[in-house]
């Protein structure tokens, strides 16, 4: 009766197995929901609610809690601002403006194409390398106005298939919060957070 | 099964010392001392959740004064608490300002405006003033989430009472908080709406106007409602409620919260299945069939002609030619009535409310170790063997969900598919439909451990109805008297349905029973003579039996009282043989049904809410119901129609008013000594249970385990009734009327495969008894090789009780 | 200056390759854990004890005794809140990220100390890197036998799930943390009755301690409780991970002992002020802390005690420094406006009079705002934490809602008068502000409306998911 590919649902499978009890495995669920089509939808929460074996009802309660599920159609590169406290204070609404002004798509927002959702965000934990910006997650310490014009621009023609942090850092990137060390090519493929549990992990160069 | 005495605990409130159970919630203590503390997410019913903030109150802790919500915290010795100081007014006018910042105040067009805790609190502890200047919340208003409820999200001040009822209370999760922060809402999932069979409580809980019932709304304001507490009818359990009027129509009924039964819970039939009394299809007129057509006539011209007939055929041959079925519709008074009239006046036992309806009379009203509603929750185990209980007995179903889910106590279920109460079951046992007996057996044999030794302790409670239509008659009393051998104590709540049903056996309404639980052999009925004179010895009749004595030719008088046996007994078939073929029939009804509508006289009764009465539950609690509405046109009580037709007849049986006729029976049926409608007014509110020792013993215990063999087929069917069917109360209440669940067949997955039929797709279902096309519902909780079909639904035909049966996709 | 370095110390001295096993096992790694294999939990809950190790996720609770209170019943849980999300703070991310061995040998420690065989580790879900850093070592150990079946070849089980979070701040808190683990919404539970350490996960005792928390445990068992004690403070052992950030020159995680100044920590180790202009506020123990001003507090030392008293606290050890060019309405309402959008919905204290603050805030720093606006901004807040004290007396069950008082207090007690020039200048004369300063009542009102028209008051801090369900 599943939607999901049968992959999916393998994984399905192997998350649940992780909890001492099936409902635990809702939120890891949601992002593989996610994953499947790309933000979501209706149909995602009921397919979550029979593997956990809970009403429908009960894991929109718990998807509209959390901001990282995406119940609107969200552009294949989400791109987050910081705009707390620490962000704020060095700039982080400049850079806001500036992905908006550059991507042509407002906070909230997913632009006409698909391609790029913009939104601004509390804080990311990226204070000591404010402002912050993150791309499907995958973060961009020190960031200027005018560098995140230039990550817009990029992400409009580069057309990565994985975002990666170590290399947008490396692009678009200033100040750090603390040495990164060594660059590493694990990256995000859509507007979810790339982890190996879920199995949404991308490499760079591979399509 | 009696409590240990309560320890109590010293705890000052306000500045007076207070001697408090121990372990009590500071909001019960300080409320059963006279401190009203604010509240609108607690809910005595529910467990606490502490989230409006409301009940803020200050106590003293190791590190000086702090608040805490006293919903959610217990009495200690020693605690001192300041309700009223003016940090915890602070407290309370923050809260009453933060929740009315964003209320809407459209308190003119509200149904709750009058009755609203946050206009009361408002008014009693609120600050007088909002300094909100700000834009509020804006939502899209009113919006149903289900045929029953509107949900205003603007009015919603996030108590969780409804979240929690749904979740905690009647186990259908469907309404649920969404989003967080100041955007948290209630709601339903999109296109799944909010269809559980006790939403009607959310309304009646919401503090605010938040939900809302589609039928009442802005049908009246609470100040102009007349209001009379009664007990819905609906459900053997009798579930407390307020009924509520207006221009002498009955507008809503309201729970009322009674330990004994309902604990203020309604179920949406109880609290919506009144709306049949406002039916323009009501009959008015007694009806006289003239020329082939019911003609409205006077009550002087149709009794006589009824008695006229009585005394003819009484006379050709004797009390053996009558025929009484139904009664278990009205109140204790009508039942009585019923049953002197036909050992007084038609002479005969041939009388049954029961409807064909499985179970014995004596099991039914006096079951040794009969136990009470309240037993199941301090048993070891509750063994439910019978009906779904979700479906067949709301009230019952929420009281056995909260003794598994919230005491602790160990249930086990067991029913020939999914039930409502699985989810809480530490064990569920499914069999094949007729295949209860050999499943019995082999639980004596030994063959399912765990569940024989759950059964062997202490206490047990076992609730034993008619699983399915496919049940030996006497598999519940079997199972009733294995767990009394079993069990160190045992407590037997046996199933049956309609109404009044138990109040009617206790009346003598079966062919085997006279008033007070007494059988109709010499010591019974010498008892009754100073009251009632002669009654007939001769062996009664039961309805199955009657329906054949009709087809025959033996019974040439018809009485249906509240009766529609064509649409209500499991194989109807019989019903419609012997209807067709009676001689004179006389139905006492509210409309006209198919039963009666070829009936040759008709006369209308009196409804719910239409006169006084006593009524009797499954325990033997007997409440007293009230009246309040006037009765349609020229409609009287069942009383009193038998009273003037036995007058007319010439066997006056001398009941004067329905208070007269309850201290008659106090009189004569030695059970009901001392019950009457004073001590149920004003003393035993929550009623007053009939005692068993006053019953004269009846033998009714078979032990014979070894019952019919299970049949033997590829597919079984099982018939199971629902909640909402077509039966006439539901067919005549617009709200209910489109719930029930139509003519469908569930088939499991692999069934439904084999047979070639699809969800949603017609299929034909065949027996020895009947057949009809049904859609298809393809439903994991039924069993390979088990058909389930709800009974008596619009547009389903009937299929009897025949276990047997084959399925096929039409148009392949 | 330089300090002694502990959970910080590998990757200080190996920055290339901290995170990896091979770093970790040629650096005494798994060492301590090998050894608690043939300790009693007696033992070992008495070794952290006298350690004096305090949480180090906010509320600065022993560790040791915290373990002490498990309750007996069985199965007992451990959750690692790696849930950091107070604005100011980002030392969690650089440990797990650095370091995940570190904190997996904590986990160890922890759980053969409490009796644990399942233990979890909370990621927030927009900490990707870390979480994968994590999965990756946990992948290790499962492969050397560190955990699962029979860890290091003892008959003691260890299973570790990696739990990622989905974006809600509050999930830090533990009892909402354990809810999420289970499935639920984040919303915090009531204590009583719900205290992890008798019905934490599943209702089980359960243990949550913070990532800096188990970070540390190796290096005690290593050095020994007495070392430990002598690296800090007599009150306050140990090292703490301290995060500056805001207008300093070296914005960054500092390792130092408790006790150091606030000047010292600002002009010393984080170079100061850009430009070298003046410290306006500072923001103590992140977002939720009262702040401090140079004027008053800059010679105060940095200990637990110190920050109490002087009505604060450190809290989860993040240090905001603003300069003399931040507007105090406007940090504020960033502040205000976060929790707002935080708070999980439950309190109506929390719930309404978050936002209301937020949106009078938003007013004031717009140009909307009304004489009587600062007094009701305090009168909604003392709705909030009655009193308006520190620690907050609270109206709710979690401490979220009175962390959001903290920046008004400040406006409060030290900025009442950049407030009131906002509301008679109209608007806000610092760099950025989206409404300068006019003249009119008429252009108020005029703006209010078309502020009001374009739904923003009070939601612009909204994301699009929560704010988009409006219908």
């Amino acid at each position: 009766m599943s939607q999901w590919s049968e992959a999916t649902q393998e994984r399905a499978r192997e998350i649940i197995a992780r909890y001492p009890q099936k409902r635990s495995a809702v939120m890891p669920l949601l992002y593989l929901a996610m994953a499947e089509e790309g933000y979501l939808t209706d149909e995602g929460m009921e397919e979550v609610a029979r593997w956990v074996g809970i009403t429908p009802a009960q894991v929109q309660a718990v998807a509209t809690f959390y901001t990282m599920y995406k119940r609107r159609p969200t552009g294949k590169y989400l791109i987050s601002c910081c705009t707390s406290i620490s962000c704020m204070l060095l700039g982080g609404d400049d850079v806001l403006h500036a992905v908006e002004d550059e991507s042509g798509v407002p906070h909230g927002e997913t632009g006409a194409d698909g391609l790029l959702s913009v939104e601004h965000v509390e804080c990311i934990g990226a204070c000591g390398g404010a402002p912050a910006v993150q791309v499907n997650y995958e973060l961009i310490e020190g960031v200027t106005a005018e560098k995140a014009r230039d990550l817009v621009r990029w992400l409009e023609t580069a057309l990565p298939d994985v975002v990666n942090t170590d290399e947008m850092q490396e692009l678009f990137g200033g100040v750090r919060s603390f040495d990164w060390a060594v660059r590493e090519g694990d990256g995000a493929r859509g507007p979810y957070p790339a982890f190996q549990a879920l199995g949404t992990v991308g490499r760079q160069g591979e399509t | 099964m009696s409590e240990p005495p309560t320890e109590h605990v010293s705890i000052t409130i306000d500045g007076d010392t207070h001697q408090v159970p121990a372990g009590a919630l500071l909001i019960e203590a300080a409320q059963d001392n006279g401190t009203y503390i604010p509240r609108f997410c607690w809910h005595e019913r529910m467990n606490p959740v502490g989230m409006c903030r409301m009940c803020l109150v200050e106590v003293q802790s190791p590190r000086g004064p702090m608040l805490i919500t006293a919903c959610t915290n217990n009495v200690a010795d020693g605690m001192v608490v300041d309700t009223r100081n003016p940090t915890v007014k602070k407290a309370q006018e923050a809260v009453l300002e933060f929740l009315l910042a964003n209320h809407p105040l459209d308190c003119p067009v509200c149904d709750k405006g009058g009755e609203c805790p946050l206009q009361d609190q408002a008014f009693s502890h609120g600050p007088g003033e909002s300094r909100f200047v700000e834009i509020k919340r804006n939502y899209a208003k009113p919006i149903p989430i289900s045929d029953l409820v509107l949900l205003d999200r603007e009015r919603c001040i996030l108590c969780a009472r409804c979240t929690r009822f749904s979740d905690e209370i009647s186990g259908d999760p469907l309404i649920e908080f969404k989003s967080r922060a100041n955007v948290t809402e209630v709601n339903t999932f999109p296109d799944l709406p909010f269809s559980s069979y006790f939403s009607g409580n959310t309304i009646q809980i919401c503090p605010v106007g938040a939900l809302t019932s589609a039928q009442y709304r802005f049908r009246a304001r609470p100040w102009d409602l007349q209001m009379v507490e009664s007990s819905g009818l609906h459900d053997t359990a009798h579930p407390r409620l307020s009924v509520h009027v207006s221009q002498n129509e009955v507008l809503r009924l309201v729970g009322v919260d009674n330990d004994a039964t309902n604990h203020g819970w309604l179920s949406d039939k109880d609290r919506f299945g009144f709306q049949y009394l406002n039916s323009e299809e009501r009959l008015t007129m007694p009806l006289l069939r003239q020329d082939g057509e019911l003609v409205e006539t006077t009550w002087a011209d149709a009794l006589d002609r009824v008695a006229e007939r009585i005394g003819l055929i009484r006379d050709e041959d004797g009390g053996q030619a009558f025929a009484v079925i139904g009664g278990a519709h009205g109140t204790n008074e009508d039942a009585y009535a019923l049953s002197k009239f036909a050992r007084v006046v038609l002479e005969t036992n041939n009388v049954d409310a029961r409807l064909d309806d499985a179970l014995s009379s004596h099991f039914l009203a006096a079951t040794v170790d009969r136990g009470l509603i309240a037993d199941i929750d301090v048993a070891d185990t509750i063994l439910l063997w019978g009906p779904d209980l979700k479906e067949e007995h709301p009230t019952l179903y929420l009281r056995v969900r909260r003794a598994a889910q919230e005491l602790g106590v160990r249930l086990i279920v067991i029913h020939p598919r999914a039930t409502g109460l699985d989810d809480r079951a530490s064990m569920k046992v499914t069999y094949r439909p007729g295949g209860g007996f050999a499943l019995l057996d082999e639980i004596a044999e030994g063959k399912h451990p765990e569940l024989r030794q759950a059964l062997s302790a202490d206490r047990v409670v076992a609730i034993v109805g008619q699983g399915s239509f496919a049940d030996g008659p006497k598999l519940a009393e079997s199972v009733a008297a294995y767990v009394r051998n079993k069990a160190g104590s045992a407590r037997i709540l046996p199933l049956a349905r309609r109404g009044n049903i138990f109040g009617a056996l206790d009346m003598g309404l079966a062919p085997d029973l006279l008033p007070g639980r007494v059988a109709p052999d010499e010591p019974g009925r010498a008892a009754l003579a100073e009251s009632w004179g002669e009654s007939p010895a001769a062996r009664g009749k039961d309805t199955r039996a009657m329906l054949e004595g009709i087809d025959s030719g033996e019974i040439r008088f018809l009485l249906l009282v509240g009766a529609d046996p064509i649409r209500d007994v499991p194989d109807p078939r019989q019903a419609l043989l012997a209807l067709d073929s009676a001689e004179y029939v006389v139905s006492i009804d509210l409309f006209l049904n198919d039963s009666n509508r070829e009936a040759d006289v008709v006369l209308p009764a009196a409804g719910f809410a239409e006169k006084d009465g006593t009524v009797t539950n499954l325990e033997g609690r007997v409440q007293k119901v009230n009246v309040i509405a006037p009765i349609p046109g020229q409609g009287r009580p069942e009383w009193a129609i038998l009273d003037d037709l036995a007058e007319r007849a010439g066997r006056p049986i001398g009941l004067a008013t329905a208070e007269s006729i309850a201290k008659e029976i106090s009189e004569v049926a030695p059970a009901y000594a001392g019950i009457t409608w004073d001590h149920l007014d004003w003393e035993a509110r929550d009623g007053a249970v009939v005692p068993l020792s006053g019953s004269q013993p009846l033998s009714h215990i078979p032990v014979a385990l070894k019952g019919d063999s299970a049949p033997t087929a590829p597919l079984l069917l099982h018939v199971g009734r629902t909640l909402y069917d077509d039966g006439v109360m539901i067919r005549h209440s617009p709200s209910l009327r489109t719930l029930a669940p139509g003519a469908v067949v569930h088939l499991n997955p692999d069934d439904a495969k084999r047979a070639g039929a699809q969800d949603g797709h017609p299929v034909k279902v065949v027996t020895s008894h009947g057949e009809g096309e049904f859609s298809a519902v393809i439903d994991e909780g039924t069993p390979e090789g088990v058909v389930y079909v709800p009974f008596n639904q619009p547009g389903g035909a009937p299929l009897g009780t025949d276990a047997v049966v084959r399925v096929t996709a039409v148009g392949r | 200056m330089t300090y002694p370095l502990v959970v910080t110390k590998r990757m200080t001295d190996h920055p290339a390759d901290s995170h990896t096993l091979e770093r970790y096992e040629a650096t005494s790694g798994y060492e301590q854990a090998k050894r608690v294999l043939g300790m009693s939990r007696d033992e070992l809950v008495e070794e952290i004890k006298t350690s004096g190790l305090l949480g180090r996720g906010g509320a600065a609770f022993s560790a040791g005794l915290k373990w002490s209170f498990l309750a007996p019943a069985r199965p007992s849980y451990l959750v690692i809140n790696g849930d950091e999300s107070e604005p100011g703070t980002f030392k969690d991310r650089q440990l797990l990220e650095r370091d995940p061995h570190q904190m997996l040998e904590g986990v160890i420690i922890t759980a053969i100390a409490n009796e644990v065989h399942h233990a979890f580790v909370y990621i927030r879900g927009e900490y990707p890197k870390p979480a994968r850093r994590v999965q990756t070592a946990v992948d290790e150990a499962y492969a050397r036998g560190y955990l699962g079946k029979g860890i290091f070849g003892s008959d003691y089980d260890l299973e570790v799930t990696v739990h990622l979070g989905a974006g809600a701040y509050i999930c830090g808190e533990e009892t909402a943390l354990i809810n999420s683990l289970e499935g639920l919404r984040g919303e915090p539970r009531l204590k009583p009755p719900y205290f992890p350490a008798a019905k934490g996960l599943y209702m089980q005792p359960t243990i949550v301690n913070n990532v800096e928390t188990v970070s540390n445990l190796p290096h005690i068992l290593a050095m020994g409780a007495e070392e430990f004690i002598e690296l800090g403070h007599p009150l306050d052992t140990g090292t703490f991970m301290i995060s500056v950030s805001g207008h300093v020159k070296k914005p960054g995680n500092y390792e130092l002992p408790h006790g150091i100044t606030w000047r010292h920590l600002i002009y010393d180790i984080a170079g100061g002020v850009p430009g070298d202009k003046q410290v306006k506020a500072i923001v103590p123990g992140g977002a939720s802390a009262p702040w401090f001003i140079p004027e008053i507090h800059l010679e105060d030392q940095i200990t637990k005690d110190v920050c109490a008293e002087a009505g604060s606290m450190l809290g989860s050890g993040a240090v905001i420094v603003m300069d003399e060019t931040t507007c105090m309405v406007r940090a504020a309402e960033r502040i205000v406006r976060f929790f707002a959008h935080e708070s999980c919905g439950q309190c109506t204290p929390c719930r309404e009079g978050t936002t209301w603050m937020e949106m009078i805030l938003r007013r004031i720093e717009e140009g909307q705002g009304r004489p009587v606006d600062l007094d009701l901004l305090l009168d909604v807040s003392d709705g909030i934490s009655v009193g308006l004290a520190w620690p907050p007396k609270m109206t709710t069950i979690c401490p979220l809602g009175p962390s959001a008082v903290s920046p008004v207090l400040a406006l409060r007690d030290y900025f009442r008068d950049e407030v009131n020039e906002h509301v008679e200048r109209g608007g806000c004369w610092f760099p950025g502000a989206r409404v300068k300063p006019h003249d009119t009542v008429e252009g108020d009102r005029r703006q209010l409306v078309e502020i009001g028209a374009r739904g923003e008051l009070g939601s612009g801090g909204r994301p699009p998911e929560v704010m988009g369900n409006r219908e």
